[in-house]
């Protein structure tokens, strides 16, 4: 071949890797809204929901499940997120530390995901923090 | 806190002593010129890494010849464009080979 | 003591400065002394790193608390091996790591190459600018010296992290990442000192393959700490953190393969730069993202104002490379141009666009929320489900070009050739594909596609050796004269081995829970296990409570496994103890968690996991190791053979 047929391979290429993207995220939809307590209200829908726990009871492994409330991470704007999960709860999980969790409002009560709890590792990078 | 300071301060002088070394070894050299590869001897470079090239082909060919991998008419058509440009490569630093040696020698 | 650190710290910044102004006049003017000069600084500028970084150990080791980074990150009681890992534990430490493995990996190219000052002349003021970022960062930003009145104690190591794996899996990450510097200063020192040969790529090879090697280790073992420490069950979470380590990896990949292209056909040439320039650019992306806290991470850190400047020097470095590279790009035309798309050439082309598509692809996932929150003001993000789905697009038809690329001459191959040559190998996988469906496997097609694609590369590279060793008498001759191919080959097995495991234990693993009283049961996957008593125990520091469970298979008893709890009272935490059981059997593992353990009731929440295969990705990391060590091993004759090419004297690194 006298020209080369490099340039084609790799047009058609990347072509085709953008066709594969395209048609992915056309079909699946465009990623899941990661929100705080604030924001819940408006919307529906499955969402992440960040937030930092205010209080916990009950038995994830319960028909009545687990019971949390989360606060806004940063600025408490006073909104506060009721959530019931049943699954497994990470360890690091307890009241002060940031979670996310997967679900749904529904009737005012944010029904969770089973088992999509996640709870941050306790900082290795932030500033001075205090011992508790 | 002096002992850190004091320590710190003898590693400066050390670490500029050193940075300053070519400087002190050689106030005034007969050259301080940073050999770049003047255009003869890029020239070399391209035809060393071409026949270099060339001939690591070939081993590679004769290889994939003796493991069955390139069969014997497809190894009959690349061999003889292959053993032609690393006798190219080969012919084209020979000149240059000898100039070389010219250089060397008058070096020492 | 403080103060030495300090110093020694601003010591480094003057000397890579020294280095990065002086280096850049004496390329530029061609000056010899004030090269020379300039290498020294960079030389020295190890050393002044190295007093640095002994302060702070010995700091650790002391456990000086007047040093607020010691008094946050270590406690009297902790042991001494993990006091002086706090060293990369926190923000300031693990940038002194990174400055010191810089530095001396910087000083390590400068000495190998002292007898060629012109190779280097420009590579050294390239890689002083990179330290000289980290060295300001340390001195102004985030130091590791700052200290307050000593508390009577420290804060302690998080308990997740007290393990041999807080020792290794730093420190061998940093290696990978931080070298690959090397072949990027070597790259961007050619462009602007307009060398069209190919020396860099020669003094770079090994660099570029044991970076790239520490880089895959580390990430193996930061998948082997995640499975038996934080036990989740799996071993890969596609959490930022995680990909950040993958996506130079990736790109390392696509740059050694396209590399050998550049070698042996002079063509690649503007690619080979953008990749090498994508790698390094990814790597301190890659540190900027587990540090700056910008990206929700199951390791996430608290916002810090690093990631303001880290962004800042990424974009310097991209616009660096960029316009570099668009500068250089008359002088980076090739000679030669692809003859066939049938042909290693080509397959190799393949492998690079899937290895940077997917490679993409992640950072896209990875970036997702970052633009979304911008340009739309809500954050949005993706998971798993989108990362598998490129995982199996791009993966899988890499695992098959594994097998295909080894089996193709270069330059052209024949059909017919081909079909001779695949006939082996196609049979093999046919023959387990078909096995395969009718054994069951079916229930996860691209399960089912790893396992068919994995055997047809096991076969072709098995079918490599035996008619290697048919050409040369010997295995051991096989591999001595040709180390880089069949090094190669090693460790593509390992890949496939990885594959194998990745796909038994992620597509086939069977996933139970169960709520049980003692003396209850539950069975998985063919396995009976059995909840027999509860017990407590207190040790050093924690109060320890596990379960015993009895595993038995087929009515015989196999094992018997302990998951449970530790509390650590100190520290105010628990933590899940997983217990595994590895089945000689099936190379897999019956994985127990104790989810939730009753006290009063005695109930034990139990989830179990029972993973085929699984064991075959750790094997495959020290394949991966052999491989690459073959791969990378000098040649004497080679060596010669380099040194002679380079005029007399000089030595290829």
């Amino acid at each position: 071949m006298r020209r080369s047929p490099a340039r084609l391979v790799i047009a058609l290429s990347v072509a085709a890797a953008l066709a594969v993207f395209v048609l992915y995220t056309s079909i699946a939809g465009a990623g899941t809204p990661q929100i705080q307590p604030k924001d819940l209200a408006q919307h529906t829908g499955v969402v992440l929901l960040v937030g930092k726990v205010v209080s916990t009871g009950g038995d994830s492994h319960s028909p009545g499940g687990m019971r949390f409330v989360l606060r806004d991470v940063k600025t408490d704007s006073g909104a506060r997120a009721r959530v019931v999960y049943h699954g497994t709860v990470p360890d690091p999980y307890r009241v002060g530390r940031e979670v996310v969790v997967t679900g749904t409002l529904r009737h005012g009560v944010f029904v969770a995901q089973d088992g999509s709890l996640t709870t941050k590792c306790p900082s290795k990078y932030a500033p001075a923090k205090s011992k508790t | 806190m002096t002992l850190g300071l004091v320590l710190g301060g003898v590693l400066a002088l050390i670490a500029v002593l050193f940075v300053a070394r070519p400087f002190l070894r050689e106030p005034a050299p007969a050259s301080d010129r940073l050999d770049e590869p003047g255009e003869l001897e890029r020239r070399r470079l391209e035809l060393v890494e071409e026949r270099d090239r060339a001939l690591a082909a070939l081993k590679e060919l004769e290889f994939d010849h003796r493991t069955a991998k390139v069969n014997d008419e497809d190894y009959r058509s690349l061999v003889g464009p292959l053993r032609r440009r690393a006798a190219e490569a080969l012919q084209a630093l020979e000149p240059r080979a000898e100039a070389r040696h010219e250089r060397i020698r008058s070096k020492h | 003591m403080p103060q030495l650190g300090r110093a020694a710290l601003l010591l480094s910044l003057g000397l890579v400065a020294y280095a990065l102004i002086a280096g850049s006049i004496a390329a530029w003017k061609r000056r010899r002394r004030l090269a020379i000069s300039a290498q020294n600084a960079l030389l020295a500028s190890f050393l002044s790193t190295a007093i640095a970084a002994g302060v702070l150990w010995s700091a650790l080791a002391r456990r000086d608390f007047s040093f607020v980074y010691v008094s946050e990150h270590i406690s009297r009681k902790l042991p001494l091996g993990y006091a002086l890992a706090a060293f990369w534990g926190g923000q300031e430490g693990s940038l002194l790591l990174w400055l010191l493995i810089l530095t001396g990996y910087a000083a390590l190219a400068v000495w190998l190459n002292r007898s060629n000052r012109e190779l280097i002349a420009w590579v050294v003021p390239v890689l002083a600018g990179v330290a000289g970022f980290f060295a300001f960062m340390l001195c102004f930003v985030s130091s590791p010296f700052a200290t307050a009145p000593a508390p009577a104690d420290g804060a302690g190591m998080v308990p997740s992290l007290q393990n041999p794996y807080m020792l290794a899996h730093p420190p061998l990450l940093y290696l990978g990442y931080v070298g690959l510097t090397i072949p990027f200063a070597f790259a961007m020192g050619a462009l602007l000192s307009r060398r069209t040969d190919e020396r860099w790529i020669v003094a770079t090879r090994r660099w570029t393959l044991a970076a790239w090697t520490f880089l895959g280790v580390g990430q193996l073992l930061g998948a082997h700490w995640a499975y038996v420490e934080i036990g989740w069950g799996g071993y890969y979470a596609w959490d930022p953190v995680e990909n950040a380590a993958l996506m130079p990896w990736l790109a390392a990949t696509a740059f050694l393969h396209s590399v050998m292209i550049q070698e042996k056909r002079g063509m690649l040439k503007v690619w080979n730069m953008v990749l090498v320039a994508l790698a390094f650019n990814l790597s301190i992306f890659g540190t900027f993202l587990t540090r700056s806290g910008v990206v929700n991470s199951i390791h996430s850190f608290s916002q810090s104002p690093l990631g303001g400047w880290f962004l800042g020097f990424i974009a310097v470095c991209i616009v660096f490379s960029v316009s570099l590279i668009y500068l250089r790009l008359p002088m980076l035309r090739a000679r030669t141009k692809l003859e066939s798309l049938v042909s290693r050439e080509a397959t190799f082309l393949y492998n690079n666009l899937l290895l940077v598509a997917f490679c993409l692809t992640i950072l896209w996932g990875v970036t997702y929320p970052l633009l979304t929150e911008a340009l739309r003001g809500e954050t949005r993000s993706v998971s798993k489900p989108y990362y598998n789905f490129f995982l199996h697009s791009f993966g899988l038809p890499l695992l098959l070009l594994m097998g295909i690329g080894p089996l193709i001459a270069w330059r052209r191959a024949s059909l017919r050739a081909l079909g001779r040559m695949f006939l082996i190998p196609f049979g093999v996988g046919a023959v387990t594909g078909v096995a395969l469906i009718a054994a069951g496997f079916g229930s996860s097609p691209p399960g089912l596609l790893a396992y068919t694609f994995s055997a047809f590369v096991l076969a072709s590279i098995v079918l490599e050796f035996v008619r290697g060793r048919r050409a040369t008498g010997s295995i051991v001759r096989l591999v001595g004269r040709n180390r880089r191919r069949y090094g190669g080959y090693l460790v593509h097995a390992a890949i496939v081995l990885l594959a194998i495991g990745v796909a038994g234990s992620s597509s086939y693993q069977t996933v139970r829970e169960k709520g049980l009283k003692p003396g209850q049961a539950m069975t998985v996957a063919g396995y009976k296990l059995t909840y027999v008593s509860l017990g407590s125990k207190q040790e050093a520091n924690a109060l320890a409570t596990r379960a015993t469970v009895d595993v038995s298979r087929g009515g015989s008893h196999v094992t018997t496994l302990h998951p449970g709890k530790n509390t650590y009272p100190v520290e105010k935490m628990t933590s899940n103890e997983v217990s595994i059981y590895h089945d000689p059997r099936n190379l897999g593992d019956v994985f127990l968690i104790a989810d939730q353990i009753d006290p009063g009731s005695n109930t034990l929440f139990l989830k179990a996991l029972v993973k085929p295969l699984v064991n075959l990705i750790w094997a495959a990391g020290f394949l991966f190791v052999f491989g690459a060590l073959v791969a990378m091993w000098p040649d004497a004759v080679e060596q010669r053979r380099l040194a002679d090419r380079y005029a007399p004297g000089a030595v290829a690194a």
